[in-house]
């Protein structure tokens, strides 16, 4: 056996064993409120590393028609899902929405589900005219609500209609997830979660396992591993805004 | 002169119009509720009322825009210590009783946090140690958090109060 494939052992032993620790502390005793192992990928004091880039891969072959659990799981996640009830539907926050494709010319029809792509080049980023929206060194694309001004530029250059602006004064947010009037917002890659170890709210709640998240820097990582195996597209790659949300069979 | 003598009474007044709330209490500032966990805060208690905000500002931007996740000067975790979530019987009832309104509003300061920020910890933490059997129940009737959130901010609107948190 090569010292490499030790070594790649040697890891798979290490992760199962974390696996392992998230779920039972000794025989019999079981941790109930942590449905994974959550390990953060770094210290609570150390920044987020440009080493990393997360990012997901969408399979729209799993992804069911009819089918919104990500939404909804998003929406509790991040407390949007009823929290302007004098909106219309058109106003109110939408991080992720289910999108169904059709052939024209087959038929053939697709779901996917259909979020901020976290951009490598983000227009909301180049427009923004207080710094508000920004890219965080592992790729994930923010509003930092400290500094938005809500004059919604971002939501006009944004080519995939990701981003929300709030109308209403809110009351109950998430603690996780401040969100305020008169600011915009979107899918947050569930950061939160991200930065503890865990995977985002969709990822985790999908019947199909039709998202895969991941470092997509990290050769060893499933993400890209898929990647290099199987075709995928981002949508509207003619814009070259590269963006960390790909998919498959579209 | 005239100027000087006007500025020298400027501070006199001030006093004066400061004190008079106090002076209809006890007399000894605002009731600021106690810390419902630990003994003593992150810095100690003076250099945390003239420097709180600077510490929160320059933590916001560290956790937010770099992803330094350190819990010493989170807003999450003041809140975490000095307001029970709701449905705790230490529970704020209204602006009065929330640790950071209570002084603010006594300094006639402004607070915007709260505009976005919850003004609760979350009661449905899994390891929250201030989860009591009490909630629990609570919270197996209503399911869902939100719901019960939404509740309770509904119960909360329909009473008439002064100042209200946002
Ligand atoms: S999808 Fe839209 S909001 Fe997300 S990074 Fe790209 S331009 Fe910005
Ligand atoms: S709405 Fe906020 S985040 Fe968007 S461009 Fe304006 S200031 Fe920037």
């Amino acid at each position: 056996m090569s010292e490499d494939t030790n070594l790649k052992r040697r890891e798979f032993i290490g992760n199962g064993a974390k696996l392992a620790a998230g779920l039972t502390i000794a025989p019999g005793v079981v941790v109930y409120g942590l449905s994974e192992a959550s390990v953060p990928d770094r210290p609570a004091e150390e920044p987020a590393s440009s080493e990393r880039r997360w990012g997901m891969l969408v399979d729209s072959n799993k992804c069911a028609t009819g089918c919104d659990k990500c939404v909804t799981a998003c929406g509790e996640e991040n407390g949007w899902d009823d929290s302007e009830p004098n909106s219309s539907p058109e106003q109110k926050a939408q991080w992720i929405r289910k999108v169904e494709l059709r052939h024209k010319g087959t038929g053939k029809s697709h779901s996917l589900p259909m979020m901020c792509q976290h951009c490598e080049n983000p227009p909301c980023v180049d427009v923004c005219p207080t710094n508000a929206s920004m890219k965080r060194a592992d790729g994930i694309v923010l509003v930092d609500r400290h500094r938005c001004i809500g004059c919604r530029y971002c939501m006009m250059a944004c080519p995939y209609k990701a981003r929300s602006f709030i109308h209403e004064t809110l009351t109950d947010q998430e603690p996780h997830m401040p969100r305020g009037k008169g600011t915009v917002e979107s899918c947050t890659m569930c950061v939160h979660r991200v930065d503890e170890g865990r995977e985002p709210a969709c990822v985790e709640e999908c019947p199909e396992q039709a998202i895969l998240f991941g470092d997509l820097n990290d050769p060893d990582s499933a993400i890209a591993q898929a990647l290099t195996r199987y075709d995928s597209t981002a949508v509207r790659e003619d814009l070259g805004l590269n963006p960390g949300v790909r998919y498959r069979g579209i | 002169m005239r100027i000087s003598k006007l500025l020298q009474m400027v501070p006199a007044a001030l006093a004066l119009t400061l004190s008079a709330p106090a002076l209809a209490g006890d007399g000894a500032g605002p009731e600021v509720p106690k810390a419902i966990k630990g003994e003593e805060c992150v810095e100690p208690t003076s250099d945390m009322r003239r420097n709180h905000m600077e510490y929160l500002k320059h933590h916001r931007d560290e956790a937010l825009r770099e992803g330094i996740r350190t819990k010493q000067y989170s807003l999450k975790q003041c809140l975490e210590c000095h307001v029970a979530p709701e449905g705790d019987p230490q529970a704020p009832q209204d602006s009065s009783e929330h640790f950071c309104m209570a002084c603010h509003e006594y300094a006639g300061v402004t607070i915007d946090c709260f505009q976005c920020h919850a003004t609760q910890p979350k009661e449905t933490a899994s390891f929250h140690p201030l989860v009591t059997p009490g909630m629990k129940a609570i919270k197996d009737q209503a399911g869902r958090s939100g719901e019960l959130l939404n509740q309770f901010a509904e119960s909360h609107a329909s009473k008439t109060r002064t100042g209200a948190i946002q």
